[in-house]
């Protein structure tokens, strides 16, 4: 499997693997179309079943999963994939639920992208989640420079913007740190809580959307625009990085 | 229970005392007292034995007179001659009283032990009836025949009471299985019987009105020549329904049947209770399918609608740039869909299934994520006092935040485009207020309330065929089911104001943490 451990080079997305696992023909057909340019190979599964096998056989780059399959529940075939293999998982779902939304990012999902979808967004988001998963291999970098001078030091476990330090507590500090390891991706409010509080802890969680908001007053430019901390309207928080 | 049996009893020992008295008085010559009063006392045994007290007694009676005038000297006559003798008339007639009210005594118990008997195997076969039977309405029929067949009357029907009116139940008749129970006329003797009717008879004077069984602790009617009993069902002091006992002859309920009522009717009452419970329990399944199903349709009908439209999307995306009607049909679709979602959260907010998650939320996120979906547009002006703790509220965000994106969509189309939409929070009272303000035309009087209602569009509307009139009315619900409210006002200098009304909350603002 010489396209998973090519090395990442001027041409980064060229060489790679996707699995499409969809049960209807038209958009399987849209998501090869929109796809095409971006991949050295597509290859199809019309089940839950046979995505799983294709997903163990052939160690794709990225899985595209459809959560209305025949025979299995959608989560179930992301949980399966998850429990042995980290390539990106992208969800396509008819129903605009966030409910589901967060249920399918619990269970390992790293987007969820619902019908009808542009192709040319849905492509970007595809090339996005492959450019990360292949230049994360290695280890985070200590620090990590974001736009408008806001500066994250992961060792020392301080901010500052624009070379002044921000004073957070230590649980706004634990809730950008979680986020910001994980930048561009939505992490739920479970998936927050876990790694902040741990799975044990109480039930603080409720008051995660104030620290949020104070965190945000703190580091933000604009906390009506907020730039970096973006909330993911039922489902949870995401920090974003330019790419 | 006079019947021919007793008058049988009468006849037989009448005779056999006239009997007695013709042989003794042909040998009297021969014979002497004493065994003239033992022959008596005899008589009056079997009397007592056979026809009771009061037979016993008149034979007694009879005897002391007989033996003073045939068998005393002087003879035929009522005198009596010597002192002793009125010792021996009164010594018969005492003995005679004596055994007649032991015998009688006796034979009282031993017809009360007998009842008691009965009344033990009717409820152990009633509670066995009660156990084994299968289904709960069986059980209940069952009931309602061991209750028949024990008190001996033509019919016993049993009724659920379901707080406000008598549902039909299960009835039992003489004439045969299966008979229909006759609710008309436990209503119409429910109805007859009075508001206050007590534990006394009732002669079956019509009172209008219904009757609350609560009241009733048993009562008696008599209606069109059947009479009929109604006792009332208790379960742990609540009354689950009404038994009603029918006969054509009088239904007579002293002490000892009351009591024996009551057992029955505890029995009865648990039966009832049991169909109710199993009927409540079948309801509840029933709502919980109808749940699932109802959910299962909205989710199919929102995939089978919205997998055409990506394919015709994504079709129309490809010939973009070929062709100038692809761009309209990619805008269309999204229109469509948008479409296809309102009226299904509209139909799920009228079946009141509309999922909702109040959580703690501050007005800051909230307003963020609107300015959010709103990013390139420059007119949308925050008004946030930011020296103050953040607000904090207990809502559904993303209901809250459908809300607003809605006011501030319509706001944007209504404005003058030099003219910034306002978007405020402040807090009051026990309220988050949420001000969408705009410089556009206003609303007219006569149409402050009616924007809200479904499907209703403004005469003075833009045109447009992406809305089906329903945003408003979809967001004033939403609104309202997350205990909020929205209304509209004349924003003064012009314009318009929508405020959106939500539930406040308090929270430390530190959160019990120091800084880094």
């Amino acid at each position: 499997m010489s396209h998973v451990i090519q090395p990442v080079g001027p041409s980064p997305l060229k060489a790679r693997l996707l699995l499409i696992v969809e049960d209807e023909p038209q958009i399987s057909r849209a998501v090869r179309n929109a796809l095409n340019d971006g991949a050295d190979r597509i290859i199809e599964a019309a089940n839950g079943r046979s995505g799983i096998d294709q997903a163990a056989a052939e160690q794709p780059d990225l899985v595209v999963l459809d959560l209305g399959l025949p025979d299995l529940p959608g989560i179930e075939v992301c949980r399966e994939i998850r429990r042995w293999a980290e390539m990106p998982i992208v969800v396509l779902s008819a129903r605009h639920s966030e409910h589901e939304k967060v249920q399918l990012l619990n269970a390992g999902a790293d987007d969820y992208v619902t019908k009808p979808f542009s192709t040319l967004e849905f492509a970007a988001r595809i090339q996005a989640h492959l450019r990360r998963s292949l230049s994360h291999r290695g280890e985070t970098s200590p620090i990590l420079e974001a736009t408008g001078g806001l500066t994250l030091d992961f060792a020392r476990r301080s901010v500052s913007r624009r070379g002044i330090p921000v004073r957070l507590t230590p649980t706004e500090w634990e809730i950008l740190q979680a986020l910001a390891r994980q930048s561009n991706r939505t992490l739920t409010h479970q998936q927050i809580f876990d790694r902040v509080w741990g799975k044990n802890a109480g039930n603080p969680q409720q008051y995660l959307r104030v620290h949020i908001t104070n965190l945000r007053r703190k580091i933000e430019e604009d906390p009506a625009r907020p730039q970096f901390v973006v909330t993911d309207p039922g489902v949870g928080y995401r920090f974003e990085l330019p790419e | 229970m006079p019947g021919w049996s007793v008058i049988r009893a009468w006849v037989l020992w009448v005779v056999v005392l006239l009997a007695v008295t013709v042989v003794m008085h042909s040998a009297r010559e021969d014979m002497e007292q004493a065994h003239v009063v033992l022959v008596y006392l005899l008589v009056v045994l079997g009397g007592s034995v056979s026809g009771g007290r009061s037979l016993g007694l008149a034979i007694a009676c009879a005897g002391f007179i007989l033996i003073d005038y045939y068998f005393q000297p002087p003879y035929d006559t009522l005198s009596v001659g010597k002192p002793l003798d009125w010792l021996v008339l009164l010594a018969f007639l005492a003995t005679a009283a004596v055994t007649t009210q032991l015998l009688t005594l006796a034979r009282t118990e031993a017809a009360e032990a007998k009842r008691r008997a009965q009344e033990i195997g009717s409820l152990a076969r009633l509670g066995s009836e009660a156990l084994n039977a299968g289904p709960a309405e069986e059980a209940l029929a069952k009931i309602a025949q061991v209750i028949r067949t024990t008190l001996g009357v033509e019919e016993c029907e049993i009724h659920r009471w379901d707080g406000s009116q008598v549902v039909p139940g299960t009835s039992h008749r003489s004439s045969g299985d299966g008979a229909e129970p006759s609710i008309v006329d436990v209503s119409n003797a429910v109805t007859l019987t009075a508001q206050s009717a007590g534990p006394e008879d009732q002669p079956g004077a019509p009172t209008p009105g219904e009757v609350d069984p609560r009241k009733l602790d048993l009562v008696r009617v008599t209606h069109d020549g059947a009479s009929s009993v109604l006792v009332p069902l208790t379960v742990h002091s609540r009354t689950v329904g009404v038994l009603r006992l029918t006969d054509s002859a009088p239904i007579s309920v002293d002490a000892e049947k009351r009591r024996f009522l009551a057992a029955l009717a505890y029995y009865a009452a648990l039966g009832v209770e049991r169909v109710a419970l199993v009927a409540e329990a079948e309801h509840a399944e029933a709502l919980r399918e109808a749940d699932r199903l109802r959910d299962v349709l909205i989710a199919s009908l929102s995939h089978d609608l919205r997998t055409p439209l990506t394919a015709i999307k994504a079709a129309a995306q490809q010939q973009k740039g070929h062709s100038e009607g692809a761009e309209i049909i990619v805008q269309q679709a999204d229109v469509l869909s948008r479409l296809v979602g309102d009226l299904l959260d509209w139909s799920r907010i009228k079946a009141g299934a509309f999922p909702l998650s109040l959580e703690l939320n501050t007005a800051d996120d909230l307003l963020g994520a609107v300015t959010r979906q709103f990013s390139d547009r420059a007119t949308l002006k925050i008004d946030i006092d930011w020296n103050q703790p953040a607000l904090v509220g207990r809502f559904d965000f993303l209901q809250a935040l459908r809300i607003l994106t809605n006011l501030v969509e319509n706001a944007l189309r209504y404005s003058p485009l030099e003219c910034a939409v306002e978007l405020g929070v402040r807090r009051e009272r026990d309220a988050l207020l949420f001000t969408v303000s705009d410089r556009g035309p206003g609303v007219a009087l006569a149409e402050r309330e009616r924007i809200f209602e479904p499907f209703y569009r403004p005469v003075a509307a833009i045109p447009d065929a992406a809305r089906a009139g329903l945003g408003l009315s979809i967001a004033r619900q939403l609104a309202e089911i997350q205990g909020g409210a929205l209304t509209f006002s004349v924003r003064p200098d012009g314009g318009s104001v929508f405020t959106l009304r939500l539930p406040a909350a308090d929270v430390s603002a530190t959160l019990g943490e120091a800084s880094l």
